[in-house]
């Protein structure tokens, strides 16, 4: 494996990377005998109701990690326990956020913590049967979560009776196979089932009809791999970390202009600037951060003004951004935003399934218009259109957020750096030096 | 999808007839086995080369030097454009989106695992290697990956389907041969 950028070691707040980058940790052997592993859900079988577990992660208030931040307790207490027939637990290990790697980290290092999380989501939710969607360009993460899952069947944790608790549960994988909207949550069943990855239209929500039209559970791969943690700590333990609204600490991906880029484990509610100028080692020499996205290429960006925000969803949400998945990208002043603007916005017209008209075709708008600007061709009447298409991709137009995405890259670059986008619009200049990629 | 997977595995592209043969056996339309195979940007329509380089040029990898990445591996090859394969059959490329390795920019997939860290003479020396035949396995756990590629696809007169049963034998009706390369794959964006 590649060497290790990111938390690791018994710092205060590596409550998930704790024990990342020890030999062999991996396996079932190092992971129990080293790292505690599967105490939770021993715990959780033999020692709680699963109403109680539940209600331990709702104490918790851990928030979904995946990008949207639902409160994960009450995901899970959507799910009619009681319901006949059978219920899903379905994984999201489909990461593919622009700027973020948190999801391959985990799995990379310790997949054993995303399978006890996953047994314990699905003994609580009433959930015989789990499948984990994982990305198809993931070959490695799949080889070790393939191997993790057989050393736990083999050692009698997965399968008709885990540690000799009557209740069966088992784990299947399912590949994806490169489709950026499978991240969303109806459109990853839509994928599982075979199909081609177009959102449903809500209600009905997943936990009333899911996969093949059975209640189904929804969750990331570092939710699910927090649920063990939550489990041995006690909800009320977990809650003290991190900020009262947004507990915990989450594995933000820090990436480009930094010096060392790493996925890094943070208690929620500590600044950007210690992030990325700490953690992270700042920008390269004779640079400063002009920009960065704070959680993923979706969410809105900040300035560096703005480095002092902290890292909970209220101060990112009045900042007018958000948390999303934890990637935060940083670019330094010897890029420019309008070409960054525009890579993303081709990145979102590349990878909009159709479904929704003002996605289909706003996406596909906004990069001609990008194209014009960047070509000298750009007027004021360009400006007046990316804001016009950035409405239109926005406020809920779409039956999934694909296409409010690429609406708050143009809105808040825009906002930002309307003297950027002004260079090039109106005097067919840009006052950055260096080209970026494509662009 | 699986099925898909297989049928690509083993011809390195899915053909028309492979999807044709996969929609008979699993007893679909082929208008919807073509469906998923043209959504899915890892299910191949056209011929790729052996070793296939997946390089990303999302953001992340963009404020790196992705560019330089890829142009390099054009030089090198002398490949162009994402659709074309080396005359030997060993090289293609394509740009993706985010693979999500991103705290090792600029990177890119080859061969079932992830390269990291690239510079152009990475690249060189990665093109060298798979030109003498030397490929380090992707880990030890891995399988193999199969031989592909190379030889044209079999025709389905050379290769009668095999018999399934229940299922019904394609019909030209249902199917109507198309040519190669004229799918309706989503045009990449940034190709």
């Amino acid at each position: 494996m590649a060497e290790l950028r990111g938390s690791s070691g018994d710092a205060p707040q590596n409550l998930l990377t704790r024990w990342f980058g020890t030999p062999n940790l991996h396996t079932l052997d190092v992971y129990e005998s080293k790292a505690g592993g599967y105490t939770a859900l021993r715990k959780a079988l033999f020692d709680m109701a699963p109403a109680d577990i539940t209600n331990e992660v709702k104490t918790s208030g851990l928030r979904g990690r995946g990008g949207a931040g639902f409160a994960t307790g009450v995901k899970w207490s959507f799910i009619n326990r009681d319901a006949p027939g059978p219920k899903y637990v379905v994984v999201n290990a489909d990461e593919s956020e622009p700027g973020t790697a948190k999801d391959r980290y985990i799995l990379e290092n310790s997949p054993h913590m995303v399978v006890e999380g996953i047994l314990i989501a699905a003994y609580a939710v009433g959930a015989n049967q789990a499948w984990v969607y994982i990305r198809g360009e993931y070959d490695e993460p799949r080889r070790m979560l393939v191997e993790a899952i057989d050393e736990a069947r083999a050692k009698g944790y997965i399968g008709p009776r885990p540690m000799g608790k009557d209740y069966p549960l088992d784990i299947q994988i399912y590949r994806g196979h490169g489709a950026y909207i499978c991240g969303e949550e109806t459109a990853l069943l839509e994928s599982l089932e075979g199909k081609r990855a177009q959102p449903r239209s809500r209600p009905p929500f997943p936990a009333v009809k899911g996969a093949w039209g059975r209640p189904t559970l929804l969750n990331n791969v570092e939710t699910l791999a927090t649920v063990p943690t939550i489990i041995n700590m006690g909800g009320a333990g977990y809650a003290k970390v991190g900020t009262a609204k947004n507990p915990g600490t989450r594995l933000l991906t820090v990436s480009g202009n930094v010096r060392k880029p790493g996925v890094y484990e943070v208690e929620i509610g500590k600044t950007f600037r210690h992030v990325i100028m700490e953690l992270a080692g700042g920008p390269p020499e004779g640079r400063k951060v002009k920009v960065f996205w704070p959680g993923g290429s979706s969410a809105p960006v900040l300035p560096e003004s703005m480095l002092d925000v902290t890292t909970d969803a209220e101060a990112l949400a009045a900042a007018k951004s958000m948390g999303g998945s934890g990637g935060v990208i940083v670019m330094d002043d010897s890029h420019c935003v309008v070409k960054a603007a525009y890579r993303l916005l081709q990145f979102y017209a590349h990878e909009s399934c159709g479904k929704c008209t003002p996605c289909r075709i706003g996406q596909d708008w906004a990069v001609r218009t990008y194209e014009r600007i960047l070509a000298n061709e750009g007027s004021q009447i360009d400006l007046d259109i990316l804001r016009s298409v950035s409405d239109g991709l926005q406020n809920g137009r779409s039956l999934c957020g694909l296409g409010d995405s690429g609406g708050w890259v143009i809105d808040s670059t825009l906002r930002h750096f309307r003297d950027e986008y002004e260079d090039h619009a109106l005097r067919h200049e840009c006052n950055v030096g260096r080209v970026m990629a494509h662009a | 999808m699986p099925a898909l997977d297989l049928a690509q595995e083993e011809l390195g592209h899915l053909t028309p007839e492979a999807m044709t043969e996969v929609a008979t056996a699993l007893e679909l339309d082929p208008g919807y086995v073509e469906g998923v195979a043209t959504f899915y940007s890892l299910f191949h329509l056209t011929p790729v080369g052996r070793h296939h380089f997946y390089v990303c040029t999302n953001l992340s990898c963009a404020i790196r030097g992705s560019a330089e990445i890829v142009r390099r591996f054009q030089e090198a090859t002398g490949v162009k454009a994402p659709d074309e394969v080396t005359p030997d059959g060993l090289f293609s490329y394509e740009e993706v989106e985010c693979l999500g390795a991103c705290e090792y920019a600029p990177m890119m997939r080859l061969d079932q695992r992830f390269h990291y860290d690239l510079t152009p003479e990475k690249i060189d020396e990665l093109i060298a290697d798979r030109k003498a035949g030397r490929t380090a396995p992707p880990s030890p756990a891995a399988t193999p990956p199969r031989e592909r590629g190379g030889e044209p696809p079999p025709s389905p007169a050379a290769t009668p389907p095999r018999k399934r049963r229940g299922a019904a034998p394609p019909s030209p009706a249902a199917a109507p041969p198309r040519k190669r390369g004229g799918t309706t794959r989503k045009k990449k964006a940034d190709g």
